[in-house]
C-alpha cells in the first residue's frame, strides 16, 4: 500500500493497518491448528518408531550413533530436555543424562591425578567397569554426546583434540597453543624435557619453562625429577598410560 | 607368522586401532586369547596364530585383537566379519565350564593355504577364551552375533567383502551338526533381529524426514512471528504472544535447535509471575486442585509445558537449599545437576533443563539465584548471600602476617572461608577486579592486599 501524504494518506494507512492486523490475527490462528496438527502427527509416528525400536536404540551402539547423526543433520536434538517427545516417548533421556553425571563423577575422582584433562578412552574405560552391571553398552561416540549436552552448564567441560586423542577437560582453565603443543609432544612418550620441547619445537629457553609451568600449576603436569641423567621428566597423565595403573581401583 | 594367515590391524600412533569408514566399536574386552581349536583340524591349527592375552574389540566390521602389552611379540590382528562362518551359541554348561574361563567358538572362512577369507573354500574353528575378570560371555556373545548379522560392512560407505547382497545368513552357513533344535531357534532369534534392523533403518529414515518436514515449517512460523512482531504493537500482540508460546512449546516438544528455545526462559513465560500464581501452580503441582489444571492453564495463560517448567523450578528451589548451605554459601551448577539427578533416579532432567529452570526464578518469589562468573563458572547461590561478607573475610585473611609475606592461594581462601577452592578462586578473582586485591606472583595464583588502594593521591608526600 503506497502511502499518500496529508490526513486522507493517513487514514488509509491507518485502515490498511487494520486490515492487515486483521488478516495477519486469521492467519496466525490459521497457522497454530496447522502446527498443532503436524505435531500430533509426528508424535504418533514417534509412538510408533519407540514402539517397534526403542530396544534397538538401548542395545545398539552402531544404531544409536546412527540415528544421532540422522538428529543433527536434521536440526532436531533429541537430548535437549526430559519433556519432549524424544525423551518421553524413546526414553533416552535419562542413559544420557545417567551418564553425564557418572562422566562428571569420574573427571572429578581422577582430577587430583590429571589436573581436570582425561583422555576419552581412559573416561571410556573407567565408565565402562564403573557400569559393569548396566545392561547397555557405551561408545565412545555416547560419551561424547553425553559431554556436549554438559557443556551448557558452564563448568568448563568440552573435548579437546590433541594430536590423535581426544582430551575431556573438566575445569575451566584454558589451554593455550603453547600448550596443546606440548601435550601433543608428550604423547609419544607421555613425557617431555625442556630440552626436547626447545629443540623439537624450536622454542627459547625462557619461552618452554613458562608453558611447562603454567602446565604444573594448573594440575596438568608431574614432575619426576629420580633419572640417572638428572634431566627433569614432565609427566602428563592425561595423554600417557600411567594414569591407568594409579588409583583408578578406587573409583 | 600370523601375517600371512591373518589380516593385520592397522594401529594409529597412540594405538588406537583405525576404523574403516561406518565402522563402530560395539564391545571391548580384555585378556583375551584368539587361538584355534586343536581338536579339529590339526594341519590347519599349526599355522594359525595363538593370540595369548590381548585386548578385543569388536566392531560392526571386523573382530580386532590388540597385543596387551608393548613388548608382546604378536602383532595387531583383524577378522573380518565377512570372513565368519558360523558362530557356536553357548554350548552345555558342566562343572568343567564352570570354573574355567567361558569360551567362544566360531569359524573362520579361508583358502585352502589358509590364509582368511571371506569366500574362501574351508573353515578354521577358533576360539577365544574371555579371560578378563569382568567379562559377560553372554553380552559379548549377543554382540557378536547382532554384529555379525547386521552385515554393516555391506552397506554403502563401508569397506566390503563382496558384493553380494544377498539375505542375512545365506551361503555362509556351514552346515551345523549338534545340539540342531536350540541352535536353530537361536539363530533364528538373530535372523530376526537382524531384519527388524533393517526394518529399523527403513523406520528410522522415514522418521527423519517426517522430523525434517516439522524443522521447516517451525523456521515458516519463526520467520513470520519475527515480522509479525515488528509490524503490530497493542492488542493485536496478545495473539501473537499466545501462539509464541505454543510456538516455543511445539519447538522443545520436537527438540528442535533454535535461537528461539535458546534464549531464556524469561522471554518464554514473558511476565512476571504474581504472588497469587505461584501460589496456584504450587497447589497444583502438590495436585491438590488437578481437576481444574485444565481451567487453571488457560487462567495463568502459560501452556501445559510450561506448568512443568514452573513445577521443575520450585522444586528446584527447594531442592538446593541443602545442598547450598553445605557448600558453604554456594554451589557449582554442575554439581547440584549430578546432585538432583542422583536423588531423582528416573525422569532425570537434562543440563538445558537444569539452566532453564534457574533462569526461571527471576519470574518466582524464590529465595536463590543464579549467578555467572566472567569465567563461565555458573554457581547458585543464596540471594541474602552478601558479597561483601566474603569480601570482607577475605580482607582479614589477607592481612594477616604469612598472608602479607607469601600471599594467599585459593586453597587457603577455601579451608579458611570453608568453601570449595573453585568457588575460592572466583571470589578471589572477583576482589582482584575490584582493585582489593593484587596478584602478583609468576605463577599467578596468589593474591596480596592491594596497598596502592590505600594511597591517596592527594596526599602522597
Amino acid at each position: 500500500m503506497r502511502r499518500r501524504p496529508g490526513i486522507g494518506g493517513l487514514q488509509n494507512a491507518a485502515a490498511a493497518r487494520d486490515q492487515f492486523r486483521a488478516l495477519g490475527d486469521n492467519v496466525a490462528k490459521l497457522r497454530t491448528d496447522l502446527m498443532k496438527e503436524q505435531l500430533s502427527t509426528f508424535r504418533s509416528q514417534l509412538e510408533d518408531f519407540a514402539r517397534k525400536h526403542k530396544n534397538d536404540i538401548r542395545k545398539n551402539p552402531a544404531f544409536r550413533s546412527q540415528f544421532h547423526e540422522m538428529c543433527a543433520k536434521v536440526g532436531v536434538d533429541p537430548l535437549a530436555s526430559n519433556k519432549g517427545f524424544w525423551a518421553e516417548l524413546l526414553g533416552i533421556g535419562d542413559f544420557y543424562y545417567e551418564l553425564g553425571v557418572q562422566i562428571v563423577d569420574i573427571c572429578l575422582a581422577t582430577r587430583p591425578l590429571n589436573g581436570g584433562l582425561i583422555n576419552l578412552e581412559e573416561l571410556c574405560k573407567l565408565l565402562r567397569q564403573r557400569r559393569k552391571t548396566a545392561r547397555e553398552a557405551v561408545s565412545e561416540d555416547d560419551c561424547l554426546r553425553a559431554i556436549s549436552k554438559l557443556k551448557v552448564l558452564g563448568s568448563g567441560f568440552e573435548v579437546i583434540s590433541v594430536g590423535k586423542r581426544k582430551l575431556v577437560r573438566s575445569v575451566p582453565t584454558e589451554l593455550n597453543k603453547d600448550h596443546n603443543e606440548i601435550l601433543e609432544l608428550a604423547q609419544v612418550q607421555g613425557f617431555v624435557t625442556v630440552e626436547e620441547v626447545e629443540r623439537r619445537l624450536t622454542w627459547s629457553s625462557g619461552r618452554a619453562i613458562d608453558a611447562l609451568d603454567s602446565l604444573l600449576d594448573e594440575g596438568l603436569a608431574m614432575i619426576d625429577d629420580g633419572h640417572r641423567d638428572g634431566k627433569r621428566r614432565y609427566w602428563f597423565p592425561c595423554v600417557s598410560s600411567i594414569s591407568s595403573f594409579v588409583g583408578t581401583d578406587t573409583l | 607368522m600370523a601375517g600371512n594367515i591373518l589380516p593385520k590391524a592397522e594401529l594409529t600412533t597412540s594405538g588406537r586401532p583405525v576404523l574403516h569408514p561406518g565402522e563402530v566399536e560395539s564391545s571391548l574386552l580384555s585378556s583375551v586369547d584368539l587361538l584355534p581349536e586343536q581338536e579339529h583340524n590339526p594341519a590347519a591349527a599349526a599355522s594359525f596364530p595363538h593370540l595369548k592375552s590381548g585386548l578385543l574389540i569388536l566392531t560392526n566390521h571386523r573382530l580386532l585383537w590388540l597385543p596387551e602389552s608393548a613388548t608382546a611379540t604378536a602383532s595387531p590382528v583383524a577378522i573380518p566379519l565377512a570372513a565368519v562362518a558360523h558362530i557356536s551359541s553357548s554350548s552345555k554348561k558342566s562343572i568343567k565350564t564352570m570354573f574355567a574361563s567361558p569360551r567362544v567358538r566360531f569359524r573362520v572362512s579361508t583358502t585352502p593355504q589358509g590364509r582368511v577369507d571371506p569366500g574362501g573354500s574351508q573353515s578354521v574353528p577358533v576360539m577365544l577364551v574371555l579371560r578378563g575378570k569382568s567379562t559377560d560371555p553372554d553380552s559379548f556373545l549377543g554382540r557378536f552375533f547382532e554384529a555379525w548379522r547386521g552385515r554393516a560392512w555391506e552397506a554403502p560407505g563401508g569397506s566390503g567383502s563382496g558384493a553380494s547382497t544377498s539375505g542375512p545368513g545365506d551361503g555362509l552357513r556351514a552346515p551345523v551338526v549338534g545340539v540342531a533344535g536350540i541352535l536353530r531357534k537361536e539363530q533364528e532369534m538373530w535372523e530376526s533381529t537382524d531384519k527388524s534392523l533393517q526394518d529399523a533403518f527403513q523406520d528410522l529414515n522415514a522418521l527423519m524426514s517426517k522430523a525434517k518436514e516439522m524443522v521447516m515449517l517451525a523456521e515458516k512460523m519463526r520467520l513470520k512471528l519475527l515480522s509479525g512482531s515488528n509490524n503490530q504493537t497493542g492488542a493485536a500482540n496478545d495473539e501473537e504472544m499466545g501462539s509464541k508460546e505454543e510456538m516455543q512449546d511445539w519447538l522443545l516438544s520436537v527438540g528442535i535447535v533454535s535461537p528461539v528455545t535458546k534464549e531464556s526462559a524469561g522471554a518464554l513465560y514473558h511476565q512476571q509471575l504474581s504472588r497469587q500464581s505461584i501460589v496456584l501452580i504450587s497447589l497444583l503441582q502438590k495436585e491438590v486442585l488437578s481437576e481444574f489444571k485444565e481451567d487453571m492453564i488457560a487462567q495463568l495463560e502459560i501452556t501445559e509445558i510450561g506448568l512443568l517448567s514452573y513445577f521443575l523450578g520450585i522444586e528446584l528451589a527447594d531442592f538446593v537449599k541443602i545442598p547450598i548451605e553445605r557448600a558453604g554459601g554456594m554451589i557449582n551448577l554442575i554439581d547440584i545437576y549430578c546432585v538432583f539427578n542422583r536423588a531423582r533416579g528416573t525422569e532425570l532432567i537434562s543440563p538445558d533443563d537444569l539452566l532453564q529452570a534457574c533462569i526461571l526464578w527471576e519470574k518466582l518469589d524464590v529465595p536463590v539465584m543464579l549467578r555467572k562468573f566472567d569465567s563461565g563458572v555458573m554457581v547458585i547461590q543464596n540471594k541474602s548471600h552478601s558479597d561483601d561478607e566474603v569480601f570482607a573475610r577475605i580482607k582479614s585473611l589477607v592481612l594477616k602476617p604469612d598472608a602479607l609475606r607469601s600471599g594467599v592461594s585459593a586453597s587457603d581462601a577455601a579451608m579458611t572461608l570453608g568453601i570449595a577452592p573453585a568457588m575460592a578462586k572466583e571470589h578471589l578473582l572477583t576482589a582482584e577486579s575490584k582493585g582489593m586485591l593484587l596478584d602478583v606472583s609468576p605463577d599467578g595464583f596468589r593474591f596480596y592486599i592491594n596497598l596502592f588502594q590505600e594511597i591517596d593521591l592527594h596526599d602522597v608526600y
